[in-house]
């Protein structure tokens, strides 16, 4: 027993001793140790193990759910680093920085290390055995229904293990659910094209309008885009492709465009009916429906709701126009409104009215096992469960990868329905906001020592099957992997089922053998089957899609599509708030990983804080200058950050990156920055129950603080070292008769 | 006294360095006071019996028989248990002793349990060098064991000391960048054939990287 309160602090205390010990085992990073530091050798090593040199072991990234394949390092029995497999159609040999600071999540020393239970306020180690008898006592006389299981997106054999427990507890109540998802999107697309991800082609675009898709930073598969994006800026289809970002705060894909636009927050779907009015005024052949949803939105007056000028729009229809296929994207900025679902699927209705759907818009694939098929998550996942917890439906809570405490508005309330819950158990590998609030937390293998499947909700090329193995020893003997978790508690209802499994490798080897043929292994006998799938850390399926389905129809029609008009000026909040979901830390899952928060983020160059960006004519007028320590207020809360100037971001609107500001999850996230989470307002999108990431207005004071701010460089465009390299020009000062 | 003392030292490390620069040499400047500190060991591994010449009753076995990373990677390794349990589960006339049979507790386990099968020995380590450097057995053993053709006894001294006398290993040099570099300047013949001569690397980036 651990005589401290149960709360952050003293649970850190308890953890900092096995730190301690870390620390002193791996000292020594710069001194000699002669005679003191051990030289372990090996007692029997394989053939291919040579000290000093790096053998390659492949994997999966577990940053993000892109599904990267990885290729790990490992000289000695530990990892040192991770690479991409070049085998993999999704990332072909490349990773992205998230990914590359795996190996802090796995060497992290604020990692759990031991079952947690609370009793009262305080804190208590205890044994494995006794946890989960624990989970068993506690379920007993509890009804099904009153069981809910909150997680992430997931998918594979762990998801397919999660859902046999529920089933065997009689619920279905899995919420899965990520705060930052593209969920309103899916919908939408769902509706237009009959799937919720097609497969985007910007290798075969000419033309890429993205309103405010990142993604070359944050969005769907950044590392996959990236590379198409390369063949995209190569010459092979017949000329450089044009990229036109249309968003009210610049990205990095938004950095990249040739043309960036900023647009007044919310009216991104005027603009694509205005373009589609516009394309249809060229001379290009429109379905009668679209031509009559887009009748009213000439060019004039959606320069006036939208802010963006005239000729510009001419121009842009001009381009779409002469450049086929084009892609039209719609990403995170168009449909985190109220109106979110509205605005992506004029956005879709613009692909179809340009011909690209089934052209640079095509048919997904997908595993042909729907129980390990991915259940990606969404936000309206959390109201559900919010919503049943503040109505007691909730008896039993368990939770695994999300940190809704966290990402959760404080206007949700749910810390406070949370506590309604009497027994919560949190399957974490830190002590974060979420685990804190639990009854029982269970310490969760690394990424890198636990084993797993996972399939990629977005599919390069054909469909595969992605393995996460260990790349090491467990580095903590009282972590266990989220599978052997599940097989244990499963074994309490349904021992007769799963009595043959000794552990979830067992379990995982069986499922895969058994589907072997399925999965590209006729002929190999279950060894050889297994060993090659284990070595490649992927197996690809080469699935026949029938005719029909092998290509995308367009299905977008304009019926139900209601746009409305600009938000009306809010004297009180005068200003929109943009979130923003950087490609480092995106939902701040990972900010307690030091790379994160030491490398720059590319637009501001700032590092290990929040900050405010405001264009500098807002500024100007607020009397702000750099640095100024400004409170930014919600209806739903306020907080304070240092303001940044930032030509990049409308005018009326102002920018807080995302993840930052954690109250706990270790040294390396707790109290950096502010979390901008927590002062959005509960706008849901009106069709999907989605939260509207971009529905809340803020206003903006000075506090009379000020703080030199900690970055490498000025302004994206602005004066360098105060020299002018690579200045920029407003958008309305280009002469357009000149551009592509 | 101690001042005369140190000038000698200097004046004895000034004419080795001429005599050996003389003498086309390899070995860098050793001083008295490079000893690195006595490591006890769980096992007192002889050296002298296993390396050492035949004729003070050593078995001239070479060093990267055990050691035999070194000729293919950054560190030379310690061998695995398994090399040693190779050849003294043959040799019965030591199989009594005490270091084997401690040996032996490693590869079988302990009869009090304390110490499981197949336990790597916990080796101190006893020549290190700064995380910052980075050294390469394999770029030196190859230059001078397979290009020069010298023996491996021999060239392993270069940095270890001479190990085939000891029990033990000790440091016996500074593993100083000084000293390093006192190697690194000199001549050294580019093969066992060629009259021709080159220097060690001297650019920063070699061992810093
Ligand atoms: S995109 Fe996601 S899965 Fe791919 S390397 Fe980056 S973090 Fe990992």
């Amino acid at each position: 027993m651990i005589d401290n309160n149960f709360n952050r602090r003293d649970f850190l205390k308890v953890l900092g001793w096995g730190g301690t010990a870390v620390a002193l085992s791996a000292c020594g990073n710069t001194s000699v140790e002669d005679g003191r530091e051990l030289v372990t050798s090996y007692s029997e090593p394989a053939d291919y193990v040579i000290p000093g040199i790096g053998v390659y072991f492949n994997s999966t990234c577990a940053q993000c759910d892109a599904g990267c394949s990885i290729m790990g390092r490992v000289r000695e029995g530990r990892v040192l680093k991770l690479e991409g497999n070049p085998d993999s159609a999704i990332n072909r040999g490349k990773l992205c920085g998230l990914g590359q600071a795996g190996v802090q999540a796995h060497y992290n020393p604020d990692r759990l290390r031991e079952p947690l239970l609370r009793t009262g306020d305080q804190g208590e180690a205890i044994t494995w055995d006794k946890a989960l008898e624990l989970i068993n006592t506690k379920l007993g006389g509890v009804q099904g229904e009153q069981i809910a299981f909150l997680t992430g997106g997931i998918s594979g054999h762990v998801g397919v293990l999660l859902k046999n427990y529920l089933a065997a507890l009689g619920s279905t109540n899995h919420f899965a659910y990520e705060a930052v998802s593209p969920s309103v999107v899916r919908a939408a697309n769902k509706k237009a094209y009959g799937v919720e991800m097609p497969r985007l082609r910007l290798d075969k675009a000419r033309v890429i309008v993205s309103f405010g898709a990142d993604f070359l930073g944050a969005w769907v598969s950044p590392v996959h885009f990236s590379q198409q994006y390369a063949q995209f800026r190569k010459d092979s289809n017949g000329g450089r492709g044009v990229l036109v970002q249309i968003e009210s705060k610049m990205t990095l894909t938004g950095a990249n465009a040739d043309r960036w636009l900023a647009i007044r927050p919310g009216t991104e779907g005027i603009l694509a009916l205005g373009l589609i009015n516009a394309l249809g005024t060229a001379g290009l052949k429109v379905a009668a429906d679209a031509a009559a949803a887009a009748k009213n939105y000439t060019t004039e007056r959606v320069s006036k709701d939208t802010g963006i000028s005239v000729e510009q729009i001419n121009k842009l229809a001009a381009l779409l126009k002469e450049r086929t296929p084009s892609l039209v994207i719609a990403g995170s900025a168009a449909e985190g409104y109220a109106h979110g679902s509205h605005n992506a699927a004029a956005i879709a209705l613009l692909n179809q009215v340009l011909g690209n759907v089934g052209q640079t818009v095509e048919f997904p694939a997908s595993v042909p096992f729907p129980q390990i098929a991915p259940i990606p998550g969404n936000s309206y996942a959390l109201h559900a469960l919010n919503d049943d917890m503040a109505q007691g439906k909730v008896k039993v809570l368990f939770n695994f990868g999300a940190n809704p405490v966290f990402t959760a508005p404080a206007s949700m309330k749910l810390q406070e329905n949370l506590s309604k819950v009497p027994f919560k158990v949190a399957f974490a590998h830190y002590l974060d906001e979420t685990a804190l609030q639990a009854d029982l937390v269970l310490p969760l293998d690394s990424a890198l020592e636990d084993w797993a499947t996972a399939v990629p909700e977005y599919m390069a090329e054909g469909a595969q099957l992605n393995i996460q193995q260990p790349l090491m020893d467990k580095l903590h003997p009282g972590t266990r992997g989220m599978g052997d978790i599940l097989l244990a508690l499963l074994k309490q209802r349904r021992p007769e089922e799963y009595k043959g499994y000794e552990d979830f490798y067992a379990y995982l080897r069986n499922a895969l053998v058994q589907n072997k043929a399925a999965l590209g292994g006729t002929g190999k006998d279950d060894d050889t089957f297994w060993t090659e799938t284990l070595s490649n850390g992927l197996v690809k399926l080469s699935v026949k899609l029938p005719e029909t389905q092998g290509k995308l129809s367009g299905k977008a029609s304009a019926a139900g599509l209601i746009l409305p008009a600009p938000a009306a000026e809010n004297s009180a909040y005068p200003l929109h708030l943009i979130p923003a979901v950087s490609a480092s830390m995106r939902d701040g899952r990972h900010a307690n990983q030091p790379w994160l928060q030491e490398s720059p983020d590319p637009l501001t160059t700032i590092v290990w804080d929040s900050w405010v960006e405001i264009h500098p004519q807002t500024a100007k007028k607020l009397g702000i200058t750099e640095g100024d320590i400004v409170e930014v207020t919600s209806r739903s809360g306020s907080v304070k950050a240092q303001a940044y100037l930032f030509p990049g971001i409308h005018p009326d609107a102002i920018s807080i990156p995302l993840g930052y500001g954690h109250e706990a999850m270790g040294r390396y996230a707790k109290d950096v920055g502010v979390n901008a989470f927590k002062i959005l307002d509960t706008v849901l999108d009106k069709e999907t129950g989605e939260l509207a990431m971009h529905e809340t207005r803020v206003k903006v004071s000075k506090t009379g603080q000020r703080v030199i701010i900690v970055k490498d460089e000025g302004a994206v465009g602005g004066k360098q070292m105060g020299k002018k390299i690579a200045v920029r020009v407003s958008s309305d000062k280009i002469d357009l008769s000149g551009e592509v | 006294m101690c001042r005369f003392l140190r000038f000698s030292i200097f004046l004895v490390g000034l004419l080795g360095a001429v005599g050996s620069y003389a003498g086309n040499a390899t070995q860098p400047l050793v001083t008295a006071d490079d000893l690195g500190p006595h490591v006890d060991q769980p096992i007192d591994f002889p050296h002298d019996r296993h390396a050492g010449d035949a004729a003070k009753g050593g078995m001239e076995i070479n060093c990267m028989y055990c050691h035999t990373y070194a000729r293919r990677s950054i560190v030379a390794g310690i061998p695995p248990l398994q090399k040693c349990i190779g050849c003294h589960q043959s040799i019965d006339s030591v199989r009594e002793t005490p270091r084997i049979k401690q040996l032996f507790e490693y590869w079988e386990g302990s009869a009090d349990g304390k110490i499981a099968a197949r336990t790597p020995v916990p080796w101190k380590k006893v020549h290190d060098l700064p995380d910052f450097v980075r050294f390469s057995h394999e770029r030196h053993v190859q230059r001078f064991v397979f290009q020069q053709d010298k023996p491996a006894q021999e060239v392993c001294a270069y940095c270890h000391g001479d190990v085939k006398t000891m029990t033990v290993a000790r440091r016996s040099k500074s593993l100083s960048m000084g000293w390093c570099v006192s190697c690194h300047e000199k001549d050294h013949l580019v093969d066992a054939s060629s009259i021709n001569t080159s220097n060690g690397p001297n650019d920063c980036w070699q061992c810093h990287k």
